[in-house]
């Protein structure tokens, strides 16, 4: 096995009932890449996602972080081993500080107890006061102005500021892959560049960090990852990079239906 | 916003932010002294306009509300030991008063007991009905160790807060496969079982209940002589109002402590997006069975210093009605602010006291008082504030 891969997906088969909605998907994402998944509705893009953070558990195939087998591991384990991700549609605590929300995203970092909380206060505040110092700093790095609002609640943001929430609470955990479930969606050309502007700097700044973006916007996709994995139907259509991939006559019909490829291609 | 704050803070740290502090803490005291001495019901009725305009006037002007809890917060050491000096003194201004100290313990326990179910249903946003039913768990095995074993109360208090942990634990685990309404129907009931199981078990007395719980003692000082300080002798229930002084104490400093510490982070986060919280790495299982345990934990202390406070206890002190009244108290309090939630027990415990012109209709009183708040002020009296880190 090739030593940079560090999330590996083999026969990744997701059955509800009788509908298959994944079948036999392989994938993987090397150390530092940035991998994009596209595909119509319903192809199975979040499904994947689903089942790489553990909220589903596959009805067959494996997933291996460096190795190590996740399958059937719970949601929150598997955020300690180091996989994080964001919401198609953002589910921030609304209700909790920025601030909160992204010291929220440290817990795995964090150890207090019921014990320590009470009678060891110090320690507890020591640790508290710590994962508020880095939740400022990564708040500041990802972005200016959400650290200016870094005290009010997480539900009065605007939508990019959602999205760069989100990104900067799934940074909290020191991921070594982030899965991003389309972070352009409803958003307009001008937040997509800044979104895509911030995705590129808090790549540059963690080297090794694997990236897995599902995304609709083409634009995001022509310009960020070095390859792209196309899904349809709960199936591999193709994989290459995005020069490669949107040549392939099966992928324009997925997108575009028959005809519209026909035409694409003529 | 945070910058202009620096300066007003500074500003209020000197006398007049200690002024402020001590006349908000001396008036809430006085409201209280007159509300527990008032007879007449229009008397009460206007106490209560009083402590409507208050409120009002705080919505309205904001910066009221905002420079208190400035003042407080920047003289907070001043605050505590004026609040414990307050209580304190307390019983000796109450004209000896033994009924208002009666009511006194009884707010302060189910203050206790609304702090308790704070954190499953101000912090986590878990709905338990059961409560009451480890308040009676608390209180029957304080109550039988005490009878059967001549265990100490001092003792028996740890010893049935232990035992109530266990059963709460017991109940949190089978919660754990359902949530939201079906949560709730469980959580009813385990209330509804522990209630028959008191009622109709040959040990707990059936529903007689338990007879002759003997009164605590005290380096030889029987809780059920009046206590005498510097020579001013004060009815027996002051024992009793100091020890129920006391868990609230406790209860508050666990409320702040879990509160504000990644415990409350993960409990908040766990009752804004129970998802999202799984994918932060929070064992949302783990942290629902927690908060079981700890409102199961302060509720057996309370229900140990009942038992021993009345003496006498039976399977009716402890029914659904109980946690449907604790759950009324923490709602209109304001879910997740313990000020809100003591103030919510102190009222709705006192009130139906007070109103007894109209007891008849206490239930539907308690009816109408949900409903308007979900109404009127959906956050409660003192809504739910965001943390603060770095001093």
């Amino acid at each position: 096995m090739d030593p940079a891969i560090i999330l590996q997906g083999q026969g990744l088969t997701m059955r509800f009932g009788g509908l298959v909605a994944m079948a036999e998907v392989d994938f993987s994402l090397r150390k530092g890449e940035v991998l994009g998944i596209i595909g119509p509705n319903g192809a199975g893009k979040s499904t994947l996602l689903n089942i790489i953070t553990g909220l589903y558990v596959p009805s067959s195939g494996e997933v291996r972080l460096s190795g190590e087998l996740l399958n059937g591991q719970p949601a929150h384990r598997i955020v300690a081993k180091g996989i994080a991700r964001t919401f198609q549609s953002s589910r921030l605590f609304a209700d909790l500080s920025v601030l909160d929300n992204v010291i929220i995203g440290r817990h795995t970092h964090m150890k207090t107890g019921v014990f320590d909380a009470i009678f060891n206060r110090r320690k507890a505040d020591a640790e508290l006061d710590a994962a508020a110092e880095i939740a400022e700093r990564l708040l500041k790095a990802v972005s200016r102005e959400l650290h200016a609002q870094r005290h009010r609640p997480a539900g009065e943001l605007p939508q990019a500021d959602r999205r760069r929430l989100e990104i900067a609470r799934a940074l909290a955990s020191e991921p070594k892959v982030l899965l991003l479930d389309e972070p352009s969606s409803g958003m307009d050309d001008a937040d997509t560049d800044a979104l895509m502007d911030d995705i590129r700097s808090v790549c540059a700044e963690r080297p090794d960090l694997a990236l897995m973006i599902i995304e609709h916007d083409m634009r995001l996709i022509a310009s960020l990852p070095q390859r792209v994995l196309v899904l349809d139907y709960g199936q591999k259509l193709a994989e290459g990079t995005f020069e490669e991939v949107r040549l392939i006559p099966r992928v324009q019909e997925a997108y575009l239906g028959r005809k519209g490829a026909q035409h694409a291609q003529a | 916003m945070t910058d202009m704050t620096v300066p007003a803070r500074a500003t209020l740290g000197t006398a007049s932010g200690l002024a402020l502090v001590a006349l908000t803490e001396v008036a809430g005291a006085a409201f209280l002294r007159q509300f527990l001495l008032v007879d007449d019901w229009r008397a009460v009725v206007g106490l209560l306009a009083l402590f409507g305009g208050a409120l009002v006037a705080m919505q309205r002007l904001p910066a009221i509300e905002a420079g208190i809890e400035q003042a407080f917060g920047a003289n907070r050491r001043f605050a505590v030991l004026l609040g414990v000096a307050i209580v304190l003194a307390f019983p000796f201004v109450l004209q000896n008063s033994s009924y208002a100290l009666h009511l006194l313990i009884i707010a302060q326990l189910y203050a206790v007991l609304a702090l308790a179910l704070n954190f499953q249903l101000g912090s986590a946003n878990i709905p338990n009905f059961a409560t009451g039913a480890s308040y009676g768990i608390g209180a029957y095995a304080s109550a039988l160790l005490a009878l059967h074993w001549d265990v100490s109360f001092w003792l028996a208090l740890p010893a049935s807060a232990v035992v109530a942990t266990i059963f709460g634990f017991l109940l949190g685990i089978p919660s754990m496969r359902t949530r939201d309404s079906y949560l709730a129907l469980v959580t009813i009931a385990f209330g509804v079982v522990v209630h028959q199981l008191l009622n109709n078990l040959e040990f707990t007395g059936g529903p007689n209940g338990l007879v002759g719980i003997p009164a605590p003692e005290l380096f030889g000082h029987s809780f059920a002589s009046p206590l005498v300080i510097f020579g001013h002798s004060l009815p027996p229930q002051a024992n009793f109002y100091y020890l129920s002084a006391l868990l609230v104490g406790v209860a508050i400093l666990f409320a702040g402590r879990l509160h504000h510490s990644r415990i409350g982070l993960a409990w908040n986060a766990l009752r804004a997006d129970e998802l999202a919280a799984r994918c932060q790495g929070i064992n949302t299982t783990w942290y629902k069975v927690l908060a079981f345990a700890v409102d199961a934990f302060l509720a057996g202390f309370a229900g140990t210093i009942y038992a021993f406070y009345v003496g006498f206890i039976s399977p009716d002190n402890f029914t659904f009605l109980v946690s449907v009244t604790i759950m009324t108290m923490v709602i209109a309090g304001g879910m997740d602010n313990t000020l809100g939630v003591i103030v919510g027990a102190f009222l709705l415990t006192l009130l139906p006291e007070k109103l007894r012109a109209f007891s008849d209709y206490r239930i539907l009183f308690f009816g109408i008082t949900v409903i308007a708040f979900l109404m009127i002020r959906p956050q409660g009296i003192f809504p739910q504030r965001l943390r603060r880190y770095g001093g």
